[in-house]
């Protein structure tokens, strides 16, 4: 297994505040795998993103990726694990608002020594005419295309997408999907995205419910559909 | 490849070019006067170091009432403990018709010999050479000529005298006049044309060992006054390092130096915080940029230095400017300060390594350790809260409860100071450093003039004769020519003015540790006084409110005086202060000084006049204390410290301003997308103003009243501590109310400026910016 989660554990506050919001997770992922993680607000999505993603820490259990394991790791080397394995994108896209579009991807490619040509993932992107535009000189699909072109040029192992669709209307949300598709094919990255829309699970190879901070359901999708195609 | 946020740099700063432009402008002017002060005064300093071997100065000289014979020439030159070689140094004393002094020497040959500014030294009869900082005090020049009691002579030359650096008339004057005073040099033909009776015998020496240190130096001096004193009765023996005329611009350069870079420092620092606050501005703004990146996986050091870059590249340029500044134009505005307070040899500018380190490197470093400490301090919350935008480390804080009953603008202005403390922080600091300086710049020719306006007020009389006394009056070979000589001087000394009133004038050394060596003057007064407004017995031992607050007396206290010249000790018990400013002095009557030092029931060496007496021989008038010479002081303090003082008092608005305007900007940008809401929301640009600016306004205006009142109060200690350590003379020292009225309108109309900049920009900020995404 290329990324394995063992009874993930986290809980938030003391006393009256406690709130539990992973109870004990355990999945695992193939390399290239495409896997989204459903469910309602609450139901601690995002927060296991977070904790896959090394920027928020379990309070136990063991997540190995490509057989290293992340609980003993300290901040400098969560950040190498980052910095060499993951890719991610966010329903905010966080450009930097002063660099252009090819610089803020340049802010990926920077981060690893085996980065995808530059030139080539502005194509990939469509992005090819607003290549020397800030971001706010774009719309919010355009964005969140530069946003995935900094997160992929690094050729992370992982992409982590955090509700990548959730800031846009249908007709973009499917070209960002189609773009994560073709990239998911190209390049082989595994995927995990988080998303509250539930027709974006058809496009997935697998698919896990959460819910309460358990999961539900656990599933590889026999019919999964291509982006085109799934009903938005 | 080479990081692709380092792209950003120019951008962010032209972004906010406003900010960085401002801090750009106050570094380059800190860094480049910072640097040309340093590199003129080590330039100078070097010159004025190496002027000891190249002119060579004397080790110290000694002055008596007439020639000295061959023989004593070699007593002292061949005396068994510390062998010197002796050279006349004589000089003459005249009045010019300009109102100053000038002391005449022979061209010098062998010892303290002059540096020539213009021109050439004198060689014919009514020719002379003249000090060229007393030639541009009185705007003399070569080619004019000058006029004198003695007759009139053409100037072939402005020079300096290696000994005399600094015009201190007497070793115990309390500050030097280069206006009211100056030395000049006549040939040896010119010299012989005076009047004897103008002669005073001055000789200095040189030491055929020269000492190791400063120690050996001193040891040596006091052996050789000892030596001289069993030989001849001195008038006044000034050893190099106790001669103020040589040492004090040496010290003063020295002490300018560490204030200057204790200046810079300070701004610097100052700077940085700013520079901080600004950073954390930025971090606020792009929370959700960084925790991408960190998320992305850039490691948290990447980051720091990517915020430091503006700050960084700023400093960096800022100090470059500064160097280039300070190394041309800043260098001669600060050598012609010296130049215009000091007669100092000519000199070469030199490139200074430890000006570089001080002015470039250490504000570089210091920047760099402030600006990566605040960054590093930030940047340790977690990638995930940067993402949430919750930047507080200690977890979201209460809010502060604030009561209902508090008006709502009210509760609102409250909230904007708590969240901006920080900022108010530093402008607290940056104002208290302001206002030191505008306190500084302010009160001191305030003290000066008010120290010239009491004087007048307080003098004894319009003039203060103090006598010559001959040598032999004080103790000759017998009883028998010590009697005739007192009785020719005193019938010498007779006037027939009605006005005059004898007075016993005497001068011994204070003893304190902990405070500069002083001479104190006493006045032995007659019963009843006219002129001076005292009551005393006999055994009353009054003491000067000045002498008393600098050597912090109280009636009742003990008082251990030393003779000058030998090893005699007189201790007082204080009975009374009297409220006199002008002098560090004790007051006894004429009998009891007669009797306590030995001078005889008749003896007296001074009178007090309201007219001038005309009819006493000049050849017995040692001093005449009048207006012009109890106020030289402040009169040459004006003269050096004046330019610098308005310098000082225009650095302060600019810190002041600059402080208040970057910070409060700060603030409205902080608050840029609430304020955008307000507007949304109905708010008017007033109202939004009154909220936001408002707060600002308040904490500046409480902060100007308590800096001025903390200032004032430091200030005056400071003043208070200095002068007892380096000065002497004492003078009434605080802060007037007027001063500080002034001060505080001066900080009202600063921050009004930057008030109405701060609406221009609350008005201008678009409705836009609370919509807008992050991008």
């Amino acid at each position: 297994m290329f990324l394995e989660l063992n009874q993930i554990k986290k809980s938030f506050g003391k006393g009256d505040t406690h709130v539990e919001v992973l109870k004990g997770i355990d999945f695992s992922l193939e390399k290239g795998e495409f896997c989204v993680l459903l469910g309602p607000s609450g139901s601690g999505k995002s927060t296991l993103l977070n904790i896959i993603g090394g920027i928020d820490t379990a309070d136990s259990g063991v997540i190995t990726i490509n057989g290293d394991s992340m609980s003993e790791m300290k901040e400098k080397q969560l950040t190498q694990y980052r910095r060499k394995h993951l890719g991610y994108i966010f329903q905010r896209y966080n450009l930097i608002p002063n660099l252009t579009v090819r610089e803020n991807i340049e802010v990926g490619a920077y981060l690893s020594d085996k980065s995808l040509d530059v030139n080539e993932m502005i194509e990939l992107l469509g992005l090819h005419k607003h290549r020397n535009k800030y971001p706010n000189q774009m719309s919010g699909g355009q964005q969140q295309r530069c946003a995935i072109g900094r997160a992929l040029v690094k050729n992370p192992d992982i992409l982590l997408c955090d509700e990548p669709t959730g800031a846009l209307d249908s007709k973009t949300s499917r070209e960002i999907l189609k773009l994560i598709e073709t990239i998911n094919q190209t390049y082989k990255s595994t995927i995990i995205m988080v998303t509250h829309n539930d027709a974006i699970k058809d496009m997935a190879d697998r698919i896990i419910k959460l819910k309460d901070g358990t999961i539900r359901k656990n599933y590889v999708n026999e019919q999964k559909l291509s982006a085109e195609t799934i009903e938005l | 490849m080479k990081n692709p946020l380092n792209k950003r740099l120019f951008r962010e700063l032209r972004a906010d070019l406003g900010k960085y432009l401002v801090v750009f402008v106050v570094m380059v002017i800190i860094i480049g006067e910072g640097s040309g002060f340093l590199v003129a005064a080590h330039s100078m300093l070097k010159a004025y170091n190496d002027s000891f071997e190249k002119y060579d100065v004397e080790y110290g000289n000694f002055r008596i009432s007439e020639k000295l014979s061959k023989s004593v020439i070699k007593a002292i030159e061949n005396n068994e403990k510390v062998p010197v070689k002796l050279y006349e140094n004589f000089y003459v004393e005249e009045n010019i018709d300009n109102g100053s002094v000038l002391r005449t020497f022979i061209n010098r040959e062998e010892i303290n010999r002059a540096s020539i500014h213009k021109g050439r030294l004198p060689k014919e009869k009514g020719e002379i050479a003249i000090d060229r900082m007393y030639a541009d005090n009185n705007k003399l020049k070569v080619g004019d000529t000058l006029s004198g009691e003695n007759g009139s002579y053409k100037i072939t030359g402005l020079i300096a005298l290696s000994d005399y650096s600094t015009m201190f008339r007497s070793n115990d004057d309390i500050m030097f006049d280069a206006k009211k005073f100056g030395v000049a040099t006549v040939s040896k033909d010119s010299f012989d044309e005076f009047p004897t009776h103008f002669y005073r015998y001055s000789y200095s020496w040189l030491y055929e060992n020269e000492p190791a240190d400063e120690k050996e130096e001193t040891d040596m001096a006091e052996d050789l006054m000892k030596e001289i004193s069993s030989l001849v009765t001195m008038e006044d023996f000034v050893p190099r390092y106790a001669n103020q005329a040589i040492y004090f611009t040496g010290e003063d350069f020295s002490g300018d130096a560490v204030m200057i870079r204790v200046f810079v420092y300070i701004v610097i620092v100052i700077l940085a915080f700013v520079f901080g606050i600004m950073i954390n501005n930025t971090i606020q703004n792009e929370a959700e940029n960084i925790g991408t990146l960190r998320a992305s996986g850039y490691t948290r050091n990447e980051i720091i230095f990517h915020y430091m870059l503006p700050p960084l590249f700023v400093t960096f340029v800022s100090a470059l400017i500064g160097n280039i500044l300070g190394y041309t134009i800043m260098e001669k505005i600060n050598s012609d300060l010296y130049y215009n307070s000091y007669s100092l040899p000519k000199y070469e500018k030199l490139f200074n390594p430890e000006a570089f380190f001080e002015t470039t490197l250490i504000p570089v470093g210091l920047m760099i350790v402030i600006t990566y400490f605040s960054l590093h301090k930030k940047l340790k919350i977690s990638p995930l809260n940067f993402l949430r935008n919750d930047l507080s480390k200690k977890g979201r804080k209460r809010a502060f409860y604030l009561s209902r009953k508090i008006p709502f603008f009210t509760r609102f202005r409250m909230r904007v100071i708590f969240q901006n403390a920080t900022n108010y922080i530093v402008l607290l600091f940056g104002l208290f450093f302001a206002n030191f300086l505008l306190v500084f710049g302010l009160a001191f020719p305030a003290l000066l003039d008010d120290y010239a306006a009491k004087t007048k007020d307080n003098m004894f009389s319009k003039y203060q004769y103090i006598l010559q006394v001959p040598m032999d009056v004080l103790g000759a070979d017998t009883k028998l020519k010590q009697m005739i000589a007192a009785m020719e001087y005193q019938g010498a000394v007779e006037t027939e003015n009605e006005n005059a009133e004898k007075f016993t004038a005497y001068s011994l050394k204070t003893t304190e540790k902990n405070i500069k060596e002083e001479s104190v003057s006493f006045y032995g007064i007659e019963n009843n006084s006219k002129y001076v407004n005292l009551k005393l017995d006999d055994d009353d031992f009054y003491v000067s409110r000045a002498y008393a607050e600098k050597f912090k007396l109280k009636i009742g206290d003990m008082v251990t005086l030393k003779e000058e010249y030998a090893n005699d000790k007189y201790t007082f018990k204080v009975t009374g202060i009297f409220d006199y400013m002008g002098s560090i002095s004790a007051y006894m009557t004429k009998k009891a000084v007669n009797e306590k030092f030995d001078l005889g029931d008749s003896y007296f060496s001074g009178y007090f006049s309201d007219d001038e007496i005309t009819d006493i021989d000049p050849k017995y008038i040692s001093t005449v204390i009048d207006y012009e010479s109890l106020t030289k002081v402040s009169r040459q303090l004006q003269i050096s410290m004046g330019g610098f003082m308005v310098v000082v008092q225009y650095a302060s608005m600019v810190i002041f301003m600059v402080l208040v305007y970057l910070l409060s900007k700060i603030i409205i940008e902080k608050n840029q997308t609430n304020i955008s809401m307000a507007k949304i929301l109905g708010y008017k640009n007033n109202e939004i103003s009154s909220l936001y600016v408002h707060a600002t306004s308040i904490m500046s205006v409480l902060f100007i009243i308590a800096t001025i009142i903390i200032t004032s109060e430091f200030v005056v200690e400071i003043f208070k501590v200095m002068i007892r350590l380096e000065m002497n003379g004492w003078f009434d020292i605080y802060v007037s109310n007027n001063i500080k009225l002034k001060m505080f309108v001066m900080g009202i109309v600063t921050y009004a400026i930057v008030a109405l900049l701060e609406f221009r920009k609350v008005k201008k900020i678009p409705m836009s910016e609370a919509l807008k995404s992050d991008g």
